[in-house]
């Protein structure tokens, strides 16, 4: 959306203040932003405890804990069971996917758990991943898998049931071998909806990273935001929350980003995302 | 039989599927550690164990308490529907404020243009933001009552409502607004003849996601502020290592889950027709 609307005195030569204002979208989101910011800071200063994280305290300790060791080791701790568990659950989504999208006894077998577990709240697994892997990094790399596989199988198998046929009986004619139709044809034209379902994984697995570390104690960014905020600390918790913003801001970005440029073609409801 | 579509051969593949999935899970539950791991129907049904016994080699096998007699058990006692009533009360009401603030205003924000501009790349980046990460901030400064639990609810699930009511309001052609102008239609007829029903397909999609969302929300919040409902019987029997109550609660939660976006699924498709071409 580029289009700008009319300023409101479009006969004038000058448009007028207002106008000038409306018309550009950069001023319009500063301006809400700070409003928030606002609120926020006078409604807490006025109403709430004094340890309740306000934006200008937050501004102030944000130098603090950007030069702290321990902000980056969590941040990193998190974010590196994020990518492994994603690169997991996208080699494995994608096997289970192309088998359910093309062989329609996987698909029959299948189609029942994959649906549930898709429904079920990834938190209800973490006690009994927890169980079976102790409080440690496993059960929150498990937890990752879990939150993220089954949006990857899901979309994989839609994009695998998807290929035109006429590609296949083109591949035929040619005597394709399987190989190729397997990972040439198939793999190919189910790829774009990989990405898009590893972009819907990636919220998914970020959340589950974070309840795992709450619940299990397990050293990262999850950790962090509760050990501050239990410590009446909410500004530096608060530092803590953004930095887990801009990942999941990001990673979506990058991954719009990536169907944009080498997928063009791809296009469709979103609606199966959580 | 395997790939054929007939209404007959898919209730029997599910019906194959589902035995098979049991019986994966019932031998898997007496192989392992009974606090590790419980089977379906455990020790109560005699004829598992017999099985699982034949496949261990003849070894007597130690009690295994099965999943479903244990649901059995707890419906029997009462707690049951105690648990179900605290975390489908924290549901419905955390979920129906989450539709009263997103739904009008994300029509709202599609009819008034300075607001959506302002505002929508803010809520993008709720949108985007983990809300599990919130809940240690909800701990502290609200408490561990019923209400701290409604808003973790609410604000795991209206960021999806309030985004797929807003593109979809947003993606309504102009014209039609220009001619119920052309005609004289008042705001309030606009809303009820025209943004209500071409939006309602598109916040049905969105409400079906928050409903994911918010069931994680209920239990987080019945897990780590106090523990109640089924979030509790969960934490309960897992630090009692009573895997079969594990089971049960997460079974529950599922098939709470699977229930609801199923009845979404059924309206969406039945107002899929309204979605205009632009859907």
């Amino acid at each position: 959306m580029t289009a700008v609307a009319k300023p409101a005195g479009t006969d004038a030569a000058r448009p007028s203040l207002w106008g000038r204002f409306a018309g550009s979208r950069f001023l319009v989101k500063l301006t809400f932003g700070i409003l928030i910011l606002g609120v926020w800071e006078i409604g807490v200063r006025n109403f709430a405890a004094p340890f309740v994280a306000r934006p200008l305290r937050v501004a102030e300790v944000f130098p603090t804990v950007i030069a702290d060791l321990a902000y980056w080791e969590a941040t990193w701790s998190t974010l590196w069971a994020v990518i492994i568990g994603l690169a997991i659950a996208m080699v494995l989504g994608t096997l289970i996917g192309l088998l359910m999208g093309r062989v329609k006894i996987a698909d029959r077998m299948l189609d029942f758990y994959v649906n549930g577990f898709y429904a079920m709240p990834m938190i209800a697994a973490l006690p009994l991943l927890t169980v079976w892997f102790g409080y440690s990094e496993e059960a929150r790399l498990a937890t990752v898998v879990f939150a993220a596989l089954f949006s990857v199988v899901i979309n994989v198998s839609d994009g695998a049931r998807s290929v035109p046929r006429e590609h296949l009986e083109v591949a035929a004619a040619y005597r394709a071998n399987r190989r190729s139709v397997w990972f040439d044809i198939t793999l190919m034209s189910a790829l774009p909806y990989l990405i898009a379902g590893v972009r819907l994984a990636a919220g998914r697995a970020l959340v589950g990273a974070v309840l795992a570390e709450i619940f299990a104690s397990i050293e990262g960014q999850g950790m962090y935001i509760l050990a501050n905020a239990r410590g009446l600390q909410q500004n530096e918790a608060v530092v803590g929350v953004l930095m887990l913003a801009a990942f999941g801001l990001s990673f979506d970005a990058l991954m719009n980003a990536v169907l944009r440029k080498w997928f063009p073609w791809y296009r469709r409801d979103e609606g199966r995302g959580k | 039989m395997f790939t054929s579509d007939s209404r007959s051969a898919r209730i029997a593949q599910v019906c194959l599927s589902l035995f098979i999935g049991l019986a994966i899970w019932e031998i898997a539950g007496w192989q392992f550690n009974a606090a590790h791991m419980a089977p379906v129907f455990g020790s109560d049904v005699g004829v598992t164990r017999w099985i699982a016994e034949l496949i261990a080699g003849g070894a007597t096998l130690e009690e295994h308490p099965g999943t479903i007699p244990r649901l059995i058990d707890f419906a029997q006692e009462g707690d049951f529907f105690l648990a179900l009533g605290q975390s489908l009360g924290l549901f419905c009401t955390g979920f129906g404020i989450a539709m009263l603030i997103g739904l009008p205003l994300g029509i709202l924000m599609a009819r008034l243009r300075l607001m959506r501009i302002g505002l929508e790349s803010y809520i993008l980046g709720l949108y985007a933001t983990p809300m599990a990460a919130l809940i240690p901030f909800i701990l502290s400064i609200f408490g561990f009552q019923f209400w701290p639990k409604v808003i973790v609810v609410v604000l795991f699930s209206v960021f999806p409502i309030l985004y797929n009511t807003l593109e979809g309001a947003r993606s309504l052609k102009p014209e039609m607004i220009e001619v119920a102008r052309a005609f004289r239609s008042s705001e309030r007829r606009i809303w009820v003849d025209i943004l209500i029903p071409y939006t309602l397909p598109f916040a049905l999609t969105g409400i079906r996601q928050a409903i994911g969302r918010a069931l994680v929300g209920m239990v987080a919040a019945e897990i780590f502020l106090n523990n109640t409902g089924l979030g509790g019987w969960l934490v309960d029997s897992s630090r009692s290592f009573d895997m079969a109550g594990v089971l049960g609660a997460i079974i529950v939660t599922t098939l709470i889950g699977v229930f609801l976006m199923g009845i979404v699924r059924r309206l969406e498709k039945r107002f899929a027709a309204w979605r205009g071409t632009a859907g």
